[in-house]
């Protein structure tokens, strides 16, 4: 792994083999959809059409081969979209229906979009919702059939007024005679006019030059915040089927704990208990309220083995570097005869929960060799196969429907619930929800893994960054069997979600980063920027340590080491965009005990310039401000942009300041949030955030790439201000 | 016993100590109404008693009978079968306030007692009101100019 290939943006589209098929008959509403299949690596796109599926219900049989965008259009002249990504609040369902309905030339008035589910532009892998590549890996396969069905249309409309196809126009959800506008056949018209079977063209379609946008570039409004103001929107925790009852699961004392016995005991005959489910491994009690259902868990008779016993300290002696071995994972030049000064620093971030609002929850009802559940989940795919292992049925046998989200980052894949409550209603034989408390949520789920980073660098005596060193330490993500595979680590010698972010990409001659591999007996996995965050946070850090060893201000410092070309570029006119809207010159202006700090990073595509500015007063830290420019490449909707860069910065601030979770004899010492508090609006800070749109097409995320550049920037202040550095999050005078 | 919910009479059998929170979500299906933490420190689970912003996952269900309980699926009005959002709703849906939303409810409902008694609020006096609501989306910044939108927008439509 070169970090040349490493730091390059993601590929632009996606390569892909298109071919087409026509299905069914019937005029009711035309639907459209393209399939990218097979695992990733090996992509390959469907795109079939089909005009027996009627808007709205669901359909009376799946699709034979359930294509990842689909589209349909009604006689009524709705547009139904299918979007094949989760609605996790971060307006996805809005950005890509904004794509979808630029291309085909809809009337927004006219466009719904709606969830995915296994029924319905479904798509295991596609579907699970994270890591920030949303909108990067569909925008383009979702403009070429939006193209394509929208040429189809005017085709079809030309064909019906009896003219050239090139005295048509189309706009509006309608097709126009070109010399008289008031001559127009509505889409739905047209497809209820349609006589035979729509026919496909071999090509593709042409898609609009960018000048012509009208959604993509604006800030359009969320499509899901009516029902989310009047509380009509529909989360896991919300669901309710016929004849429900609700499911408690017991708890394991310490991690990694199983059960040695389980019996009923006098579980069975507690208030309103309907069933007591033991199975191997697994106790749990449904009953007809939450209450009575955990309050039989205490009347469950049994008895834990194992587990681990682990303390804080053990676990940041097993994650911690300097250290021998480790896999290497970038190498340029030669660190080691490179000569100079020495500079080193290491960092380090505990581990943290999500904290995301819902608690886990899932209903299901199995009925015999099918399933349906309803889940809050992130990774609908991943929540299918785990229940099917589970309840032993076939993943096909088993209908996901992913619901409102109250919150992921990186939390919600229904491995958990959704196979508790499987389990439970299958043994109970009826339907069954599971809502976790907050207090599971704190100490069961997996959580932010440990990290800990060691750099050092040469200098020379003229003030040259000659060669510069980087060891990461962290616990699992994609390594933990429960959301990945073990397997994978031997193969890579890495956990390469944890190892995101941590390649140097400045131009330093001589560079050198390895990963060390370090799984402790405490569940680790997918958090908010997955390895980017420890990562940006140590190497912006010992940049900016850098920087002061070599007399340089911190922001001359990354422009000088920029990398080459575009890439460069793009980080050029963001540094340089955020230091001047943060009054970065000025300020040795700042009264005493004021400071800036500033921080970059470049994750995934998306280049982000950071600059807070922070206060010490006795002895209290407090962030005032915080600017941020960040270039994921072409921004789809700049204020939905601007409202994930506000939420990573709340989300980094409480990170720098607050989050922590300390583990004492293999538990977590906090159950809730009074032994896990959570940034308020009164200590958040005053925002500014800079979109800055580079290019014809995103290239990177939102979601996630500013949060790590943010710790790093309020620890850089804090050294300005107080001389000391701040290694360790989170910080404490 | 008979609780007053959005001006409806519902009769509930509840034990007397269930936290009105549970009431509501699963007992009467009003499900708009979230839970975040049930030790009363989110707000989440914000609901109004006769008027005022109160914590349903503390407040056991026996001692608020015959009062007047407001839920976020009544805060907007029917005005000639037409759903009138009420201003804050209007205020969050007009800053693009909520991401996940889970949390929103319980801001709103807080901000809609909150405007009753302080018509136009200073940027400090919101940070105290809405001060112990989390927001793990960190839509706080929206938040503070959405509460001050929807105290002008109660102040416009009372004029009106
Ligand atoms: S759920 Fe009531 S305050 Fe958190
Ligand atoms: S919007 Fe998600 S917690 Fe507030």
């Amino acid at each position: 792994m070169s970090d040349t290939e490493q730091s390059k943006p993601e590929k632009r589209g996606m390569n892909r083999r298109t071919f087409l098929k026509v299905l069914g008959g019937g005029t009711a509403a035309l639907a459209v959809g393209v399939v990218i299949g097979g695992p990733t690596i090996v992509r390959e796109a469907r795109l079939r059409i089909n005009q027996a599926f009627l808007s709205g219900d669901a359909p009376t049989s799946p699709p034979p081969e359930s294509p990842f965008v689909w589209i349909e259009i009604g006689a009524d002249n709705q547009a139904y979209l299918y979007i094949p990504k989760v609605e996790l609040g971060q307006g996805i369902h809005t950005t890509l229906a904004q794509i979808a309905a630029d291309e085909m030339e809809l009337d927004w008035q006219q466009v719904t979009a709606r969830q995915a589910d296994t029924e319905r532009g479904f798509d295991p892998q596609l579907i699970f919702t994270f890591g920030s590549t949303s909108v990067t890996s569909l925008y383009a396969p979702i403009r070429e059939i939006g193209a394509t069905l929208r040429e189809m249309l005017r085709v079809e409309g030309a064909r019906q007024f009896g003219l050239d196809v090139a005295a048509v126009r189309v706009g509006n959800s309608a097709v126009f005679v070109v010399e008289d506008e008031q001559r127009r056949l509505t889409y739905g018209e047209i497809i209820a006019a349609k006589q035979g079977e729509w026919v496909l063209p071999t090509t593709q379609a042409a898609l609009k030059p960018s000048s012509e946008f009208r959604y993509i570039g604006q800030s359009v409004q969320r499509v899901d915040l009516r029902d989310k103001v009047t509380g009509r929107a529909m989360y896991g925790y919300d669901v309710r089927l016929d004849g429900m009852l609700y499911g408690a699961v017991a708890r394991p004392p310490q991690y990694g704990a199983t059960l040695k016995r389980a019996a009923a005991g006098d579980a069975e005959s507690q208030p309103g208990v309907f069933a007591v489910v033991i199975q191997d491994g697994f106790a749990g009690v449904v009953a007809e309220s939450r209450r009575k259902a955990r309050a039989a868990l205490e009347h469950l008779d049994l008895e834990w083995e194992g587990g681990t016993t682990i303390t804080q300290p053990e676990i940041e002696a097993i994650v911690s570097v300097p250290r021998e071995g480790g896999t290497l994972i970038q190498r340029d030049g030669d660190v080691d005869g490179a000569g100079g000064r020495r500079v080193e620093a290491a960092y380090r971030v505990p581990m943290a929960i999500h904290a995301q609002m819902e608690p886990q929850a899932a209903a299901a009802h199995v009925q015999g060799d099918r399933a349906m559940i309803f889940c809050s989940t992130q990774a609908p795919g991943l929540t299918r196969e785990r229940i099917a292992a589970a309840i032993a049925l076939d993943e096909q046998a088993i209908h996901v429907v992913p619901t409102m989200v109250g919150g992921g980052f990186g939390r919600k894949t229904g491995v958990d619930v959704g196979v508790e409550a499987a389990l439970l209603s299958q043994a109970a034989g009826v339907p069954v929800h599971v809502g976790w408390t907050r207090e599971e949520d704190t100490r069961y789920g997996y959580r932010r893994p440990p990290a800990a980073n060691f750099l050092w660098a040469t200098v020379s005596d003229a003030g040259e960054v000659l060669a510069i060193h980087h060891e990461i330490a962290s616990s699992d993500i994609l390594l933990n069997p429960q959301v990945g595979s073990a397997f994978l680590g031997t193969v890579l010698g890495t956990d390469p979600l944890a190892a995101y972010g941590g390649l140097i990409h400045y131009a330093i001659p001589n560079r050198r980063v390895v990963y060390h591999h370090c799984p402790i007996p405490v569940p680790t996995a997918y958090w908010r920027g997955l390895g980017s965050f420890p990562n940006t946070f140590a190497i912006e850090s010992f940049i900016d340590e850098l920087a002061e060893a070599t007399s340089s201000d911190a922001l001359d410092f990354r422009l000088r080491y920029l990398p080459e070309g575009e890439l460069g570029e793009r980080f050029s006119t963001v540094l340089n965009a955020v230091a001047d809207a943060s009054g970065w010159h000025e300020r040795d202006s700042l009264p005493a005990g004021r400071g800036l700090g500033f921080a970059s990073a470049y994750d995934r595509g998306t280049v982000v310039g950071v600059v807070a500015e922070v206060s010490v007063t006795d002895a209290n830290i407090r962030v005032e401000r915080v600017w941020c420019a960040v270039d994921p490449g072409l921004v789809v909707n700049p204020d939905g942009a601007a409202a994930q860069v506000q939420g990573s910065i709340v989300w980094g601030v409480g990170s720098a300041l607050i989050e922590e979770q300390v583990i004492a004899n293999g538990m977590s010492t906090s159950q809730n949030f009074d032994g896990y508090p959570l940034l308020t609006i009164a200590q958040t800070p005053e925002i500014t955030v800079l979109p800055i749109s580079s290019g014809d097409t995103p290239v990177g995320g939102l979601g996630e790439p500013v949060v790590g550049a943010v710790p790093p920037a309020i620890a850089n202040a804090l050294a300005a201000i107080t001389g000391r550095r701040f290694r360790r999050m989170p910080f404490r005078l | 016993m008979q609780l007053s919910i959005n001006g409806r009479a519902y009769e509930v059998d509840a034990e007397p100590d269930e936290p009105l929170l549970w009431v509501l979500r699963d007992a009467l299906g009003l499900t708009g109404t979230k839970y975040g933490c049930g030790l009363g420190i989110c707000g989440s689970c914000t609901v109004h008693l006769d008027g005022v912003a109160t914590r349903s996952c503390v407040t056991p269900v026996s001692t608020i009978e015959g009062r007047a309980i407001t839920t976020i699926e009544g805060l907007a009005q029917l005005v000639d079968d037409v759903e009138v959002l009420h201003p804050v709703q209007q205020a969050f849906i007009d800053e693009q306030v909520p991401q996940c939303a889970w949390c929103m409810s319980g801001q709103m409902m807080t901000a809609a007692a909150f405007i009753e008694t302080n018509a136009a609020p200073t940027d400090e006096e919101i940070n105290v009101a809405m001060g112990a609501n989390y927001c793990r989306c960190g839509c706080y910044t929206r938040i503070k100019v959405a509460v001050a939108r929807a105290a002008e927008l109660a102040r416009e439509r009372g004029e009106a």
